[in-house]
């Protein structure tokens, strides 16, 4: 079988160059037939990669350990599911999950763009078989998943236990579709350079492509987030650990081009801006790939150190020159139509977004690199970690807060006094109510105060915003309450829509702002029938259990929870002791409610009996997740909008 | 002013604060990795800001005090060691022979690190390692 393996990456490598070669013969010679047989190569790789996959997923679930994959990766005690899931648990696996998913986006390219005879569209899909040949070159050439033993073990070594959770089976295949999708709007960038395309449809196709993907990248961002919260017990959610940062550059930059490519669509502007954005996305995301798999730096996701860093490496470093040089080239496609006329105007307000939505990511970058980079310059190795994000992250983040409110409530082109005057007051004196408010609560300090402003700002200009356009479709409509808000919103998706992913990132500050400034934190050596308080909580411990199960044995802590005397049941935070590794991985106990989460961690079992109890209170820590999920609906909703392609579509007929 | 020059300006205030606060965050927060050889020559302690120190716990050195929770261990590079002190719970991954990573500051005097930060790197057992060649 790992024969037949072996032989579709293989075919998959020459189909993709295959595909390539055709297209541009095609192009260059103006024929249909080389296009139609190029085009038909990249289903070939999709369908070659899938049977790749198909045969290392049945060797890992089989628990084939002729593999060598499936022998580092797998043991036979593990469940099936988590089995299958180790496809991603290594490096040959992710990658070749990485290829799996780069040519579904050509294949689901190519089919919804089937009845689209424009070699433009050709050139789109040659732009992702050159991509896939670099994947293809690397698993058939580099890393292959097919390895076979000489000497099979009897049993395998196992699945880091911290993987073996139903978060780690659907967080890397959502954080990859977010990744791997920025390569379409890439495609469309350099095609569109390539082909000196004109008009303004490919925008709004790009737009469209850009938030599928970023969509992805953001929930799956927030499903990492929370798989390090219930999985990895220290109380926290991120921890500006290289790979959560690998993730947040390119959807930092994916939102910046959101942004922009509104005031290119409106105003015809900035458009070398918006084809640089894309390019960047593109190549953070290969980047982030990069630093998952390549070790480069320390992390905790960093299981595999190899060789493949140079190559990612050289990868994007010729792409991004490439890219560089196109926009270079074809300088007089990207030519402004219009000028900025103020800087107190929607443009000028989206263009310090962008300005600071690249510095985040500047900050961000030199401050995951800056080992490797001092080190190259000073010669002495300076890491910088969480306290530096947070210095230089955190009022960048608020800025860009202050300006999601400021933003919508400006006028396109200029923002006359009378306006601002008309717009600012309710959301002002809103955010300085909600800061009055919340001072009685304990939010001390700038950042935090500028926070609460900032939210309840951007609140105040959303419901502004809604109860606007409710005043404006009276006039035409008749249609009253709930049904008119549905009625407004549908009639202009993107808008609303934008409004409403705005409202999660507001949930989201928050909720980080809760459970950074008022996180509280108790730990004491606990008796049977001894408890503890914290908040007011008061915890009581009734006792241990042992537990055995498929892959390990559970030491558990029984824990009576109540508050204010109220009990409201047990909790059993725990360690669970892998018998394949040996290594105790704690299970954290979490009781989750609105206001706050309450988060225990059992520290084990002492010798002279007692119980050491770890517990933490995090407030609002839930307005996070839910904030994601608004986002997620916001952007769900706002890519139901056809119409702005209808419209394109006609002006171009 | 004609408004290039405003978005001029405006952006160089923007660049040169988000300048600003990457240095000064450098200068503040920036740790220097060290190995333990380096640590334990030096005759004087090293900046009073912290650093990052690369090792492995040495065998048999741990003491673990769960009540507290207070861990005490040697870290060793080969050829030297010194003692680490860390007030926290025992991470999952803590052995003896692990790699870890810990932050924080030395005392001269006790010839002690005081560990802020304690991160154990993933043990090899999920590398290669053990399996032998490829079948040719």
């Amino acid at each position: 079988m790992s024969e037949i393996g072996r032989l579709a990456i293989l075919m998959a490598f020459l189909c993709a160059v295959w595909s390539v070669g055709s297209i541009a013969w095609g192009l260059r010679a103006g024929l249909a037939g080389p296009l139609r047989s190029g085009r038909n190569a990249l289903w070939a790789v999709c369908g070659l990669t899938l049977v790749a996959v198909i045969i290392l997923v049945r060797a890992l679930m089989a628990h084939d350990f002729t593999y060598r994959y499936v022998a580092e990766h797998t043991s036979l005690d593990l469940a099936p599911l988590y089995s299958a899931a180790s496809l991603w648990a290594g490096q040959e696996g992710s990658l070749l999950l990485w290829l799996l998913i780069l040519s579904t986006y050509g294949a689901a390219f190519l089919w919804l763009y089937r009845k689209r005879l424009d070699p433009f569209y050709d050139a789109v899909a040659m732009v992702v078989a050159s991509v896939a040949i670099f994947f293809t070159y690397l698993l058939a050439f580099i890393c292959s998943p097919f390895r076979i033993l000489a000497n099979p073990p009897a049993d395998g070594q196992g699945l880091n236990p911290l993987l073996q959770d139903p978060g780690m089976m659907i967080h890397p295949p959502i954080l990859y579709t977010g990744y791997v999708g920025f390569i379409i709007p890439f495609a469309f960038g350099i095609a569109v350079l390539l082909m000196n395309r004109t008009g303004t449809r490919w925008i709004e196709e790009v737009r469209r492509w850009t938030l599928f993907s970023w969509m992805f990248l953001g929930f799956g961002i927030l499903l990492g987030a929370r798989w390090a919260y219930i999985e990895l017990g220290w109380g926290g959610y991120w921890g500006w650990d290289p790979v959560e940062n690998a993730s947040l550059m390119p959807w930092l930059v994916g939102t910046a081009f959101l942004h922009s490519v509104m005031i290119e669509q409106r105003r015809g502007m900035l458009k070398t801006w918006n084809v640089a954005l894309i390019v960047l996305t593109f190549e953070l995301s290969i980047f982030g790939t990069f630093l998952t798999r390549s070790g480069v730096l320390t992390s905790v996701h960093s299981f595999a150190e190899s060789s493949i860093g140079a190559w990612f490496m050289a990868f994007i470093i010729g792409s991004g020159t490439l890219a560089t040089a196109l926009i270079l080239y074809r300088k007089a496609l990207l030519e402004s139509e219009n000028r900025l006329d103020a800087i107190v105007s929607r443009e000028g307000s989206f263009l310090f977004n962008n300005v600071l939505f690249v510095a985040l990511t500047f900050a961000t970058f030199l401050g995951t690199t800056f080992p490797v980079l001092s080190e190259a310059v000073t010669g002495s190795k300076i890491s910088v970690s969480a306290p530096f994000f947070n210095r230089v992250n955190v009022p960048i983040g608020l800025a860009l807060l202050l300006l999601t409110g400021a933003g919508p409530i400006l006028s396109w082109k200029r923002a006359t006094a009378s306006v601002l005057q008309r717009n600012f007051i309710i959301p002002t004196v809103a955010g300085l109510v909600a800061t009055l408010l919340s001072l009685p609560l304990g939010v001390r300090g700038i950042y935090p105060i500028v926070t609460v402003f900032g939210s309840a700002f951007v609140l105040a200009t959303v419901v502004m915003e809604f109860a606007r356009g409710l005043q404006a479709r009276k006039d035409v409509a008749a249609s009253r309450g709930a049904m008119a808000i549905i009625d407004l919103v549908t009639k202009n998706k993107r808008r609303y829509g934008g409004y409403i992913i705005h409202v999660g990132v507001v949930m989201i500050f928050v909720g980080v702002l809760g459970s950074t400034v008022f996180q509280k934190e108790a730990h004491e050596p606990l008796r049977t029938g001894q408890s503890m308080k914290i908040g007011d909580y008061t915890l009581t411990l009734k006792g241990t259990e042992q537990k055995m199960e498929r892959s390990a044995a559970l030491t558990r802590a029984v824990v009576d929870v109540s508050q204010n005397g109220k009990s409201f049941g047990e909790s059993r935070p725990s360690k669970a002791m892998y018998f394949k590794s040996q290594q105790p991985m704690t299970e954290v106990a979490l009781h989750q409610t609105p206001g706050e989460d309450l988060y225990l961690i059992l520290g084990g079992v002492n010798d002279d009996g007692t119980v050491t109890l770890q517990a933490y209170i995090n407030p609002l820590v839930s307005l996070i997740w839910a904030g994601g999920l608004v986002m997620l609906f916001g952007t769900i909703f706002t890519l139901s909008d056809r119409m702005r392609l209808r419209r394109e579509e006609k002006e171009a007929a | 002013m004609n408004t290039t020059v405003k978005i001029l300006i405006v952006s160089l205030v923007v660049i040169g604060s988000v300048t600003y606060l990457i240095l000064s965050g450098v200068k503040q927060t920036g740790m220097q990795y060290m190995t333990v050889t380096e640590l334990a020559q030096m005759d004087r302690a090293p900046k009073a800001g912290g650093f990052r120190l690369d090792g492995i716990v040495a065998a048999g050195t741990i003491r673990y005090d769960q009540k507290a929770p207070r861990l005490q261990f040697r870290m060793t590079d080969g050829k030297e060691a010194v003692n680490v002190v860390y007030d926290g719970l025992m991470p999952d991954a803590f052995a003896d022979g692990r790699d870890v990573v810990v932050e924080g500051t030395f005392q001269h005097t006790d010839r002690t690190l005081h560990a802020t930060k304690l991160v154990t790197k993933c043990p090899s057992k999920y590398e290669a390692q053990g399996l032998g060649e490829d079948k040719s």
